[in-house]
């Protein structure tokens, strides 16, 4: 920069060929670094939308599903929203609440010592003990959150191919846990 | 020469690591993100629950409920509407819709011949019953313990709302899951 200025300053002679001269240098220059000085700003204004755009749009989803061959949901025409609530996943091989394990599914069955009462009872205790803790962490935040309200709605995210007794079953052991209403996650075709 | 660079950076910002972080992020996302859009649909307590019975549901009508029951069988569909089952004609024992050949998907996906529910027969059914008693909204669903998670969820979308063309028609949307027929 200093160079330059002195140069427009003194304006010698042969400026304009000093000139040229600097211009061709710089040219030379830059093609040689061209690498390095690819203009990215729009580039860079596209990603960081995208980005933004992506992080809200995962940040907003309350149920969080991931369809895989353990866990196949069903479709359905209906068009109301997930609700942030506690849910229990029941897929091909365990019961899941919350992200947390509770017990093991075989044959769309949960072994009979898993349950109170044996074969036929529809209570399942492991799955109990989960959703009675998960009511409890509720009513905890609500004391300290007014905003938090417990309104006994769980959501369900169960398998297509999962017998309706085994259904029947995850319901009734909510229903002891204080659940009184379910939201059953399916894949939405409509729209 | 190193003095010229830190004067000019103000205008060259080094943007390579946020340039990799973004250009890592973006596809971890896109792949994150769920290409499917979730839907719920609302169902109450069956029956077998405490809770349904210490707190019967306020909007339950006094006189005489219709108490529309849809029940899944292996052999079709029967419908209760104030504990007396609709008859099948051709069949006075039977359910009230048979199943009818038609094709399904199995455990693969694949499309393979099969018995399947007659849909179209119960919403019309589900539809005359609708007209006949407008205010009613309550349905309640049961089948027997083998029945698949995927033929309820499909008897609730029929039962849900008909679509006639553009018009939508709303049928029975509060479901109450029954404890299953032994």
């Amino acid at each position: 920069m200093a160079e330059e200025n002195k140069t427009y300053e003194y304006l010698p002679e042969n400026y304009e060929e000093e000139i040229l001269k600097s211009r061709k240098k710089s040219k030379t220059g830059r093609e040689s670094a061209g690498g390095q000085k690819l203009n990215i700003n729009s580039l860079m204004d596209i990603l960081t939308i995208m980005l933004v755009f992506l992080l809200k749009s995962y940040a907003t989803d309350p149920v969080n599903i991931t369809p895989g061959p353990d866990l196949d949901i069903p479709k359905s025409t209906s068009l109301l929203q997930p609700a942030a609530t506690v849910t229990v996943t029941v897929a091909k091989s365990s019961i899941v609440v919350d992200n947390e394990p509770v017990t093991v599914v075989k044959d769309g069955k949960v072994e009979a010592s898993q349950k109170r009462g044996g074969e036929d009872a529809y209570f399942i205790i492991p799955l109990n003990k989960a959703l009675v803790e998960a009511v409890e962490k509720k009513r905890r935040l609500e004391a300290i959150n007014p905003t938090v309200k417990f309104d006994g709605v769980a959501t369900i995210v169960m398998d297509k191919e999962t017998p309706y007794r085994l259904l029947t079953e995850v319901m009734y052991t909510a229903g002891q846990a204080e659940f009184s209403n379910f939201k059953f996650a399916t894949i939405s075709t409509a729209g | 020469m190193g003095k010229r660079r830190s004067q000019g950076s103000g205008q060259d910002l080094d943007m390579t690591a946020a340039m990799n972080l973004i250009l890592i992020l973006i596809p971890l996302l896109l792949t994150s993100m769920e290409s499917v859009k979730i839907a719920v649909v609302n169902v109450a307590t069956p029956q077998i629950g405490p809770s349904s019975e210490a707190n019967p549901p306020a909007d339950r009508p006094d006189d005489k409920p219709l108490k529309l029951t849809v029940a899944l069988t292996d052999r079709g569909i029967t419908v209760f509407v104030r504990d007396q089952v609709i008859e099948n004609k051709d069949d006075p024992l039977g359910p009230t819709i048979l199943k009818i050949d038609g094709q399904e998907e199995d455990a693969e996906g694949k499309m393979v011949d099969a018995k399947v529910y007659d849909i179209d027969k119960l919403v019309e059914i589900i539809s005359d019953l609708k007209d006949a008693n407008p205010a009613e909204e309550n349905i309640i669903i049961t089948a027997e313990p083998n029945t698949k998670y995927k033929y309820i969820m499909k008897i609730m979308d029929a039962t849900r709302e008909k679509k006639d063309g553009e018009k939508k028609k709303t049928l029975f949307p509060n479901v109450v899951l029954s404890a299953g027929i032994a």
